[in-house]
């Protein structure tokens, strides 16, 4: 009311004081007076009107009330009085004839606050005794027992009359009464504060926003007031919130939900707190703002913009309900009495707004009040439709997160990447300074992936010719053969993993044994002019050779394998004579330099060649007891796996000298000296034959 | 509003929930004043709106609360949960995410008011059916599923669909009612929501009403 009356939201602090200058905070729900003085207004108001009609129903004029609704009312608040008092009979099931207590029964039933609330006083203050508790219960029935029975014969504002005395009668009570003797005065104040808080919970639902007023229609007309008025930004009201700061909009929003508080509780002093804590933060948004003091002059604008943007529910009952049943003493001084002055003041500001309290044009104003012109800024944003704001920046704030961590693993893979170069780069240094190290000769060791294909038939060739010993001693050549057949294919599988790892153990091996092994692949090629010399050794005495002891082993696999082969090649012979040995001619003239060699360069073809030939000539022999059995198979191999089993034989080749325990094969030749000496025998005769024949001259080109 | 005291014999207390910006405040407005509010701020922590209406002959207050949709507010609204007799809750037909969070405005509803309260689930915006992201089927089986009321409307059509919001209140109030009339809902606990006010006042009723109270009381 006394904001209106300047242009500008400037208020002195006298105009928050009472109209009578008495001292005490004043209330626009006072009509600007102190509670006190208000109570005297009344009182004088009231004698006038009974002086002009003695008509009852002017004990209290409420401004805004036409005298025809007041009557009305009070017509029917008469009529209601007894009809109030039904759910007490509804609810005494036995029959006590005096309806108040048993109201009071009820209605302490239905209120489980008002349980809690006894609960509370009984372990905070049982310990002054049963008689403290006693008589502030028997106060406190007193006190809303009688409300309860005045409740629809007075109005509104005569039953705060009613509680404001119950509240002195009680404070008295406690201060003279033998019961609070030993009651410390601090004590003393919990309980006068504790009996007004438990008598309003347990009349809140009766007292607060009685059907009796107007409390509601009042609720919504400023609720809509305030709905409409959504566009005031803090600019239009000339104070200096900040629009942007993210701290100070929190701020903002904590005053907003401490005045949403306000409709939530129930005592009157709870309901003060919310406004003193609401104004508190607004003062905290001030001082974000100033980064100093805060004037009163300051204050008022932001509590309205709060207001404003808070439009908290039934705001005027609430105002009005504490107003009438908060005690006096409290509404009437200290930061509390303040502050809820202020919002009257403000509320009271919000009712009356106008273009000019605004200092913005008429035309303006109504424009925005009609909604023809949206107001659209930062607050709007922040505060109106923040939660899209709250997205933007919880987005944001995410975004932010997610380029971060982009960033971590574009740099972690930035850098396996170079990690990779660098061991990239490593290993080709080291292969290359390996490679320059090492000699040519190495890397015949290095071919280990051909040679693990063919070490697989070395480890079924160590182990075959054991079988063949032991199981095969006396049993025809063909049978080993078909065995070996067998076995390797069999074995060449199980044995490909488990022999890798052995095999390349066993490679090593090989280095010095290669020697012995190219001696007999060097004696088949080299020997081939002088061959005649060895093979006339191998034959007549096949095991005995040094070398070819060693590697008899290995020779007889092979053939054998090759036998079974070569016995289908038999029939072919004359046209795969002709046809494979063109093929090996060519490595041929690698032989000289070492089976090795051949191997690594092209290890089936040469390897194959050699092999191949004696392989061809033994079978002829065998081929009569073999073909039957191997005539389905070894086509088939001859195609497609006579390359491996060619392969395999250099590699047999290869790892006969790994078996340096010559002493172990010796001790085999001597049982099945037979075994080797046959398969070996027969096949390095006719391969050596054959070799020579056909071989001639592709193998002697090149030595 | 027209509403002078005792021009009813109950009042029913609802609350509105539901994700911001599904139109809420719009289905408030749009029963109690019974027009659509184009430009509506956004609502924050509550407002509340009152209309009369008839049920079975009685009539019967509303007093409706329109909660604030925002998290930020939810400390607040979830106060008025407590002595609700009827809670709608609002999602957007062409928001699908509005309604993936009805479970947990379900369980809110559930764990804060008491069993006896009506849930009424509102598709709103059903006039936009161009833009719609959850269709009619898969809504009314979650309704089924957890024991709503549920319609689709529009609190800017009227006409048709329009009809559902006045529709909806209604129901819930006809349950609410039903419920009272069943005994299942009890005038007297301490949060039903409803508080009953004799519509016809005068001394020569009190008798009746004494005795039928009493009659009441001995059962």
């Amino acid at each position: 009311m006394y904001a209106t009356k300047q242009p500008s939201l400037r208020i002195d602090q006298s105009d928050l004081m009472c109209k009578k200058g008495c001292g005490y905070y004043g209330n626009a729900d006072w009509e600007g007076y102190c509670s006190k003085c208000y109570r005297n207004h009344m009182d004088q108001e009231r004698q006038k009107k009974s002086r002009q009609s003695q008509a009852d129903h002017s004990k209290a004029q409420v401004s805004g009330f036409s005298k025809f609704e007041e009557k009305k009312r009070q017509q029917t608040d008469k009529k209601n009085k007894y009809l109030k008092s039904l759910p007490v009979f509804r609810k005494s099931s036995s029959a006590k004839d005096s309806g108040r207590p048993e109201k009071y029964i009820d209605m302490r039933q239905a209120n489980p606050d008002a349980d809690k609330l006894m609960a509370e006083f009984i372990s905070s203050y049982g310990e002054w005794g049963e008689h403290v508790r006693k008589d502030f219960f028997k106060c406190v029935q007193a006190f809303t027992t009688k409300m309860l029975s005045e409740l629809d014969a007075k109005p509104i504002e005569d039953l705060a009359e009613i509680a404001q005395n119950y509240y002195n009668l009680y404070n008295k009570r406690v201060n003279t009464n033998d019961v609070y003797q030993g009651v410390t005065s601090e004590v003393k104040d919990e309980l006068l504060d504790f009996f007004e808080r438990y008598s309003m919970v347990s009349l809140y639902s009766f007292l607060f926003c009685p059907p009796s007023t107007n409390d509601e229609e009042k609720d919504l007309t400023i609720q809509d007031r305030i709905r409409k008025l959504s566009w005031v930004n803090a600019h239009h009201l000339d104070c200096c919130i900040s629009e942007t700061s993210i701290e100070v909009r929190d701020l903002v929003y904590t005053a907003i939900n401490d005045l949403l508080g306000l409709d939530s509780m129930k005592a009157p002093q709870e309901k003060l707190s919310c406004v003193v804590r609401c104004c508190r933060s607004v003062v905290k948004v001030l001082q974000h703002c100033q980064g100093g003091p805060v004037s009163a002059d300051e204050f008022l604008p932001a509590l309205i913009f709060v207001v404003l943007k808070a439009n908290p529910a039934r705001l005027k009952s609430n105002i009005l309900y504490v107003t009438r049943f908060c005690n006096d003493s409290r509404l009437m001084q200290g930061e509390a009495g303040y502050y809820f002055t202020n919002l009257c003041c403000a509320v009271s500001f919000i009712e009356n707004l106008t273009a000019e309290s605004l200092n913005m044009p008429e035309q303006e104003f109504q424009s925005y009040m009609s909604g023809e012109v949206t107001c659209v800024s930062a607050w709007e944003s922040a505060l109106v439709a923040c939660e899209g704001m709250h997205q933007l920046c919880e987005h944001l704030a995410l975004l932010k997160g997610l380029l971060e961590r982009t960033a971590v693993v574009q740099d972690g893979t930035q850098k396996l990447r170079e990690d990779m170069e660098k061991l990239k780069d490593e290993i080709n240094e080291k292969v290359a300074s390996v490679l320059e190290r090492t000699p040519l000769i190495i890397k015949p060791r290095k071919i280990p992936i051909p040679i693990t294909r063919d070490n697989l038939p070395v480890s079924p060739s160590i182990h075959i010719p054991k079988i063949v010993d032991t199981n095969m001693p006396e049993t025809d050549e063909i049978t080993p053969h078909n065995y070996y057949l067998q076995n390797l294919s069999m074995t060449q599988i199980n044995l490909l993993d488990s022999t890798k790892t052995k095999l390349q153990l066993d490679i090593t091996p090989c280095l010095p044994v290669p020697n012995t092994a190219q001696m007999p692949s060097q004696s088949t090629e080299f020997l081939s002019p002088s061959g005649i010399d060895n093979r006339s050794l191998d034959s007549l005495t096949p095991d005995d050779n040094s070398y070819l002891g060693l590697s008899k082993i290995n020779y007889d696999i092979d053939f054998s394998d090759l036998s079974a082969d070569n016995s289908i090649a038999e029939e072919l012979t004359p046209e795969k004579r002709k046809s494979p040995t063109p093929s090996f001619t060519t490595p041929d003239p690698f032989s000289p330099v070492g089976v090795s060699c051949n191997i690594m360069q092209s290890p089936l073809v040469p390897s194959s060649g050699p092999m191949l030939v004696p392989v061809q000539e033994r079978p002829p022999k065998k081929d009569d007891f073999v073909l039957p059995f191997l005539e389905s198979i070894p086509k088939k191999v001859e195609e497609e796996t006579l390359l491996d089993k060619l392969e395999e034989t250099p590699i047999i080749s290869l790892p006969s000298p790994i078996k340096p325990f010559t002493s172990e094969y010796t001790g085999f030749s001597k049982q099945g000296s037979k075994i080797p000496s046959i398969p070996c025998n027969t096949g390095d005769f006719s391969s050596l034959n054959l070799s020579q024949s056909s071989l001639p001259s592709s193998s002697k080109d090149p030595n | 509003m027209s509403a002078g005291p005792y021009n009813y014999s109950y009042i029913f207390k609802y609350i509105i929930i539901g994700d911001m910006g599904v139109g809420k405040s719009c289905l408030l407005h749009q029963f109690t004043e019974k027009k659509f509010m184009a430009d509506c701020p956004h609502t924050i922590g509550v407002e509340f709106g009152t209309r009369i209406i008839e049920v079975s002959g009685q009539k019967i207050k509303l007093q409706i609360w329109d909660t604030a949709g925002q998290e930020r507010f939810r400390a607040v609204t979830r106060s008025y949960y407590r002595g609700a007799a009827g809670a709608l809750m609002v999602y957007d037909i062409t928001r699908r995410s509005t309604y993936n969070h009805l479970s947990s405005w379900l369980t809110d509803t559930r764990n804060l008011t008491n069993p006896s309260t009506v849930i009424f689930l509102i598709g709103n915006k059903c006039d936009l059916e161009g833009q719609r992201d959850v269709t009619y089927e898969e809504a009314s089986k979650f309704a089924e599923e957890n024991g709503l009321m549920f319609v689709e409307a529009s609190a800017r059509q009227m006409g048709n669909r329009g009809d559902n919001v006045e529709e909806a209140f209604l129901e819930t109030a006809k349950k609410i009612y039903q419920s009272i009339q069943d005994g299942r809902l009890d005038l007297n606990a301490a949060e039903s929501g409803v508080q009953h006010k004799p519509s016809q006042p005068g001394r020569n009723n009190l008798s009746a009403d004494q005795q039928a109270s009493k009659d009441n009381c001995a059962c």
